[in-house]
């Protein structure tokens, strides 16, 4: 099976990968680029764990062909941390404990971060639309609501 | 004397180095036979430890379970993790911290005003010489030192404390910033990727590949594993796995040697050979003559009956369940995110014939564990194929359909009900007959065919028959004797033979069940005689504590106005009538397309001492979600050949979108035991939803989950 050459920039660094024209870009972040934050959970685009962001919007990264996201800006949950240190919404997530197993939250952080990073104070229906298909078993989302509070009111 | 009873790994592990490591610097390492499944069980033990020896909350580190240093605590499960590890930890901390004090007063020659204690140091004022635990553990006494089984209760009263300060979790850092590591993220040096093909469905034998695809397969480096009917795919490449499960699985001869089920749940559970064992006040059951259903034909008397049932519920972690495995020198090593690794250890023992002390079990954290899901099982077969490569690394992860399909659920059940209300209010007769299967499928060294995979290795097709289960509180009857006086119980476990799904403990086991059909039942009996839901759950209890919780949640319910539209109802229970106490109450509206809005819900819980209150909020709250979402979306579907439900297309769980306003209400009582706190929201939450959902349509609905199709059916049913 022939490879492909992959150019793709994630968390702001350019990298070139030799891949399989079908790789999703999941196993293209997780194995050949070590970035285990981002999680693979149905492999289906249905449960929302691998979301990352492409070009500032939330995409599932299970079921989308990484050769076809070449000339996009890619941010996996390692990229939303600056020099200065975590994000808001990480922030957030830490100061209320937004978290059980843990395993879904990664996708959770990316999806508020397509909203948040666009709008200071976004409406309850457009964070409810973000969070559409980010599924979480445990039962954390009354820490993750209380978390998006303290973002909406900060 | 009140005393404090250090817990029975104590009197296993009675001494200190059982449960401490100061081997590195500045840092107390301690050890618990309990794992963090998302519970949080790493910090609330963190805190116990870190109050008592005096060392702070950031240098306390909770060891991994590693089955070649950690204690035996048995398994991670049934709401015990405090009760059992908390204690231990309490006990051995409290141990530590008197004769690291008696030692150092010693060594120092000074007497205890002459001291600092700070942060694990004892300083002596005048000479400014110090002493460290650190310094105190490389001593022959702490190596020694054993821990007593009890305490005078007055001598820890001190450290009985409710932390009152915002504490981050352990693991929430990593978390929040993708550095947390499941077995998921695992990665060895030449580490193959796995996955198992799998059948349609249980009762499946392998015949042959079609189109010579393993042979043009094994071309392309990948490798394909047989052993009878257990199949498994490995590449070095994680995709390439995923690409051809998908084709072989397309290129495969099985045989169904026997369908899946061949009527609904429902009626099986009602016909189908079954054991049936009378349940007593205590809540044991016992093989003894069911008593005939008693009549009370005074015009004083009421009499209802109802029948409550409740599908099959899966675990469906987010993540998929997974395991790596190397077998290297004749030794296993393998990581797991299992409730239960001794156990797994023993199995693995028992199945390759070798000596236990040659596996280990390593804990490494999987996504959401809410009872016996994949993870033994995806434990057992990393091991298999790890004997197959030896000196490499397997990495092996269950697909979505796999988990979804091939989990044990928690199981389809059946409540039938009666009871005898008297023209005074007061309950008489109450009985409760509940049906469904086994709660209690866990693999053990003798049981090796509660692994799924090790039928098909030996293409062993028959469905093993259980055998019911008799102490109290267990499976089945959990929570089926009510904490209620109801003058006269007639209680009865129904153990259904040949039921069509594999089932195992799904967290509550009966409980769920139960409760739900018991406190939804209770309303129905209080709405004969126009009694109010609180007023006639508390002239039925006698336990004070139990009194104090559904007061305090109706206090809570009562200063939230109900808003226009919206039902209330409430639910009340104490988890195996031994653990917490919970009341619920739900606040919700039916709208136009019966679809359910959840809006508020109070949550008021007794879980004895509290050692971490966000902790107890946590996992009440996030219990409470959970059971809302078996309530309102979840069923296991099948037809007589698969199970239907592959994916979160067709198994639907809860959304953001639907989540209510939760308040919790935490009530300590300091200086009692631990109350585990993991189960006991469920069946009230479950309850106090229902019990809504009838105050909003006028009646009670009694097939969950309360779906539009299942509410417009029993409408039209009545």
């Amino acid at each position: 099976m022939a490879k492909i050459k992959c150019n793709l920039n994630i968390n702001g660094k350019n990298k070139t990968v030799y891949i399989h024209e079908d790789k999703p870009l999941i196993f293209v972040i997780r194995d050949e680029l070590g970035l285990i934050g981002t999680k693979l959970g149905c492999g289906l685009g249905q449960c929302g764990s691998c979301a990352v962001l492409i070009d500032g919007e939330k995409k599932n990264s299970c079921n989308i062909l990484a050769k076809d996201y070449q000339n996009c800006k890619i941010t996996t949950i390692e990229g939303l941390q600056t020099d200065k240190g975590l994000n808001t919404i990480q922030e957030a997530f830490k100061h209320f404990n937004a978290a059980q197993c843990g395993y879904c939250t990664s996708g959770i952080i990316i999806s508020l971060s397509s909203v948040f990073l666009k709008k200071n104070d976004p409406t309850k229906k457009e964070i409810l639309s973000c969070l559409e298909g980010q599924l979480c078993r445990c039962g954390s989302h009354a820490s993750v609501m209380k978390a998006i509070d303290e973002l909406k009111a900060s | 004397m009140n005393s404090f009873h250090s817990g029975p790994s104590i009197k296993l592990y009675g001494k200190l180095r059982n449960w401490f490591n100061f081997d590195k610097n500045n840092v107390l390492q301690v050890y618990s036979g309990k794992i963090d499944i998302g519970q949080h069980i790493s910090s609330t033990l963190a805190l116990i430890s870190s109050k008592i020896t005096g060392i702070n909350y950031d240098q306390v580190e909770i060891i991994k379970l590693d089955t070649d240093i950690s204690p035996n605590e048995g398994k991670t499960a049934s709401s015990l993790s405090v009760p059992d590890s908390g204690s231990a930890i309490k006990a051995a901390s409290f141990s530590l911290r008197k004769a690291f004090m008696k030692y150092s007063l010693k060594t120092l020659n000074v007497n205890f005003e002459d001291i600092v204690f700070d942060n694990g140091i004892i300083k002596d004022i005048k000479s400014n010489k110090s002493i460290s635990y650190w310094d105190y553990a490389k001593t022959n006494e702490f190596n020694e030192l054993t821990i007593p089984e009890k305490f005078d209760e007055k001598e820890i009263r001190e450290f009985n404390y409710k932390n009152d300060h915002k504490v981050e979790i352990k693991t929430i850092h990593d978390i929040v910033t993708g550095k947390y590591e499941y077995v998921h993220d695992m990665i060895f040096p030449k580490m193959l990727h796995a996955r198992i093909i799998r059948p349609p469905n249980y009762f499946s034998k392998f015949i042959k590949f079609t189109n010579n695809i393993d042979q043009k397969i094994n071309k392309l480096d990948i490798k394909i594993i047989v052993k009878n009917s257990f199949l498994a795919i490995l590449s070095t490449d994680e995709y390439l796995v995923v690409k051809y499960l998908d084709i072989i699985k397309q290129n495969i001869v099985w045989e169904e040697v026997k369908k899946l089920s061949e009527d609904t749940v429902y009626n099986s559970l009602k016909n189908n050979d079954k054991e049936s064992l009378l349940v007593k006040s205590g809540g044991e059951a016992f093989y003894e003559n069911i008593p005939s259903l008693k009549e009370f034909k005074d015009k004083k008397y009421t009499t209802l009956t109802s029948e409550y049932k409740k599908g099959y519920l899966m675990h469906g972690p987010i993540g998929p369940s997974a395991a790596c495995a190397i077998f290297t020198d004749k030794k296993f090593t393998i990581y797991s995110h299992s409730q239960a690794l001794y156990d797994l250890k023993l199995s693995c023992s028992e199945y390759f014939k070798i000596d236990p002390n040659n596996i280990t079990l390593k804990f490494r954290p999987g996504s959401g564990c809410y009872g016996h899901n994949g993870a033994d099982d995806v434990a057992f077969e990393a091991a298999i194929l790890s004997k197959e490569f030896p000196d490499i690394h397997i990495l092996l992860k269950w697909t979505r359909e796999d988990e979804n399909c091939w989990e044990p659920y928690g199981s389809a059940s059946l409540n039938k009900l009666t009871g005898v209300i008297n023209d005074k209010g007061k309950i008489v007769y109450w009985s409760n007959e509940a049906f469904s299967d086994t709660y209690m499928t866990r693999p053990s060294n003798t049981e090796l065919h509660n692994f799924i995979s090790y039928n098909f290795i030996n293409n062993n097709f028959t469905k093993h028959k259980s055998t019911p289960k008799t102490k109290a509180h267990m499976g089945i009857h959990r929570n089926l004797d009510p904490l209620y006086d109801f003058g006269e119980n007639r209680l009865v476990k129904n153990l259904v033979h040949d039921l069509p799904l594999r089932t195992s403990a799904l967290r509550t086991l009966g409980a769920f069940s139960n409760v739900i059909a018991l406190e939804c039942f209770l309303n129905e009996l209080a709405k004969t005689k126009n009694i109010d839901p609180f007023e006639i759950r508390i002239n039925h209890l006698r336990d004070e504590r139990a009194i104090n919780v559904i007061k305090n949640l109706k206090d809570h319910m009562i200063i939230d106005i109900q808003i226009g539209g919206a039902y209330r109802g409430i639910g009340f229970s104490r988890y195996k009538n031994s653990a917490a106490y919970c009341a619920v109450g739900v606040e919700l509206k039916v709208h136009d397309d019966l679809k359910i809005k959840l809006i508020n819900a109070w949550i008021s819980v007794d879980a004895g001492e509290v050692a971490y209150e966000d902790g107890i909020k946590a996992q009440v709250e996030g219990g409470f979600i959970q059971a809302a979402s078996w309530s309102l979306y979840e069923e296991v579907k099948f037809d007589t050949k698969e199970i239907i439900s592959k994916d979160w297309d067709t198994y639907k769980i809860i959304e953001f979108d639907n989540i209510p306003n939760i308040k919790t209400s935490v009530i300590d009582q300091k200086g009692f035991p631990y109350l585990g706190v993991g189960e006991v929201v469920a069946g009230p939450a479950g309850a106090a939803i229902s019990n809504a959902i009838a105050e909003a349509l006028g009646q009670t609905v009694k097939t969950m989950p309360f779906t539009k199709e299942i509410i417009t059916k029993e409408l039209l049913e009545n």
